[in-house]
């Protein structure tokens, strides 16, 4: 069974911002939501020794999932290839769930009331297409892929280089995993 | 409130002091009910939440309709009109489930909060423990204030006045240790952003509500009321406890902040406000 996750090259990265706006745009939201904000963090060091990094985030579709378990209406799903995401129909807006994500990735919409987020863009997903924001990014820095699998290029860049989870102290194992070069202050 | 008035029944047969209190509750938890489903993306949906899932809150909404229910049945039984009025095995019953379901509602909201990784604050297993004292505490003050005044037009019976006000004094001191076990032991958290917030109750913006409104008006001041012999003070007391309850509640909800992530900060402070002109030069 596929499991599919996400690669941040943070190396790559150069905070475009190109995703975002991929996003915001195909998946046509609100002027005030944003799944794939791209933070910055630094610059940090003294010059000439400067460092910054830019860290791509989304939904971590994580393989525990707190959103999952504290919905009480069973809106809030995972699926077998471990893609969480929102069933507009059995979602009251209760927002338990924004509350319980620790990545902010959980956004109430005010005009249907319903909660969203980034659902790895599971249509196209279906028809074997990358999402939106991995096909936008022209530095390659996002790589998508199903974690299972020998052949994917996603498994083999994780397995490249030493990579990190963000938060992973709260035991969320989140599927979204960034590199991180050597260096500088966080 | 049901705690105490199922206690009174069963356990010292004055429950016909405290009959009122139980209506009270009910209604009280209904209101508090209402404006949740008020507060929902979608109230309409509301009922999608009784469902079987295995999520707190559904367990939680389950517990407050029967808590409702339970609790105006309890009610019931009191009024002189009332058909059932002789049955004291059913009302007894009734008590019991009643001190069950007023024990749960108190636990309920502090797993609730206690249960969400996300929030350092929160995620504390003392959480539901303060919830707990504070709710006994606010229900022993609220039948207090209201106990002996009907559908039983008994004069306010001294000794059970003594009684509540001692036990006023003692949930009042439990719910000090533990309120400031709880925001000490937080000051030394190894969660950067829950140390941070205890600093703010004790010392930074949150200081006034925290020390004046919860501490000082909410649980000294009562405290010392309730030792007090004349009956007004006692009344005031209880009222004050009754603000300190809602002051515990509006710092601990508030104080919702999660891990900041690398740069998020930041990111979120330079986007415009939801009502910046720019953004609607378009319509």
């Amino acid at each position: 069974m596929a499991r599919y996750g996400m690669i941040m090259d943070t190396r790559r990265c150069i905070g475009c911002h190109s995703c975002t706006v991929a996003c915001k745009v195909n998946n046509e939201l609100p002027v005030d939501m944003i799944y794939n904000p791209v933070y910055t963090a630094g610059p940090t060091g003294v010059f000439p020794n400067l460092h910054m990094t830019f860290y791509p985030l989304l939904c971590m579709h994580c393989e525990n999932p707190p959103c999952v378990g504290c919905c009480p209406t069973g809106a809030s799903r995972q699926s077998e290839d471990g893609i969480v995401w929102v069933d507009q129909m059995k979602c009251i807006g209760c927002k338990a769930c924004i509350q319980a994500c620790p990545y902010h990735a959980r956004h109430a919409n005010r005009e249907t009331g319903t909660v969203q987020k980034c659902d790895f863009c599971r249509e196209r997903v279906r028809e074997g297409l990358a999402p939106f924001c991995v096909a936008t990014c022209h530095q390659r820095a996002r790589v998508f892929g199903d974690l299972h699998s020998p052949e994917s290029p996603a498994l083999a860049l994780l397995n490249s280089a030493h990579s990190v989870q963000l938060l992973p102290e709260l035991g969320t194992n989140p599927q979204v995993y960034f590199i991180v070069s050597a260096g500088g202050q966080e | 409130m049901i705690v105490v008035s199922g206690l009174a029944d069963l356990i010292f047969m004055k429950g016909d002091l405290f009959g009122l209190g139980s209506l009270v509750a009910g209604i009280a938890i209904a209101i508090g009910s209402g404006l949740l489903v008020f507060e929902l993306g979608r109230p309409g949906q509301f009922w999608r939440v009784l469902s079987a899932q295995k999520a707190v809150m559904t367990v939680g909404a389950w517990m407050l309709s029967f808590t409702i229910f339970a609790s105006f049945a309890y009610f019931s039984f009191w009024p002189g009109f009332s058909p059932w009025r002789k049955l004291a095995t059913l009302r007894h019953l009734l008590a019991a489930a009643n001190i069950l379901l007023g024990l749960g509602v108190c636990l309920y909201t502090g797993i609730l909060l206690g249960s969400l990784r996300a929030r350092p604050f929160w995620n504390t297993p003392i959480l539901p423990v303060l919830f707990l004292v504070s709710g006994l505490s606010t229900g022993v003050a609220a039948q207090s204030l209201l106990s002996g005044k009907w559908p039983i037009g008994l004069a306010y019976d001294r000794t059970v006045g003594s009684s509540l006000s001692a036990l006023d004094l003692v949930l009042i001191i439990f719910e000090l240790m533990i309120l400031f076990i709880y925001v000490l032991m937080m000051r030394f958290s190894s969660t950067v952003v829950a140390a941070r917030i205890a600093a703010s109750w004790l010392m930074g913006w949150r200081k006034w509500l925290f020390w004046g409104g919860l501490v000082v008006f909410g649980l000294l001041v009562p405290g010392v009321l309730c030792v007090l012999p004349s009956a007004p003070s006692h009344g005031l007391g209880q009222a004050l406890i009754l603000v300190g309850g809602l002051t515990l509640r509006f710092l601990v909800v508030y104080s919702d902040d999660r891990a900041e992530l690398p740069g998020e900060g930041e990111y979120y402070a330079r986007l415009p406000e939801r009502d910046a002109p720019f953004l609607r030069a378009w319509e």
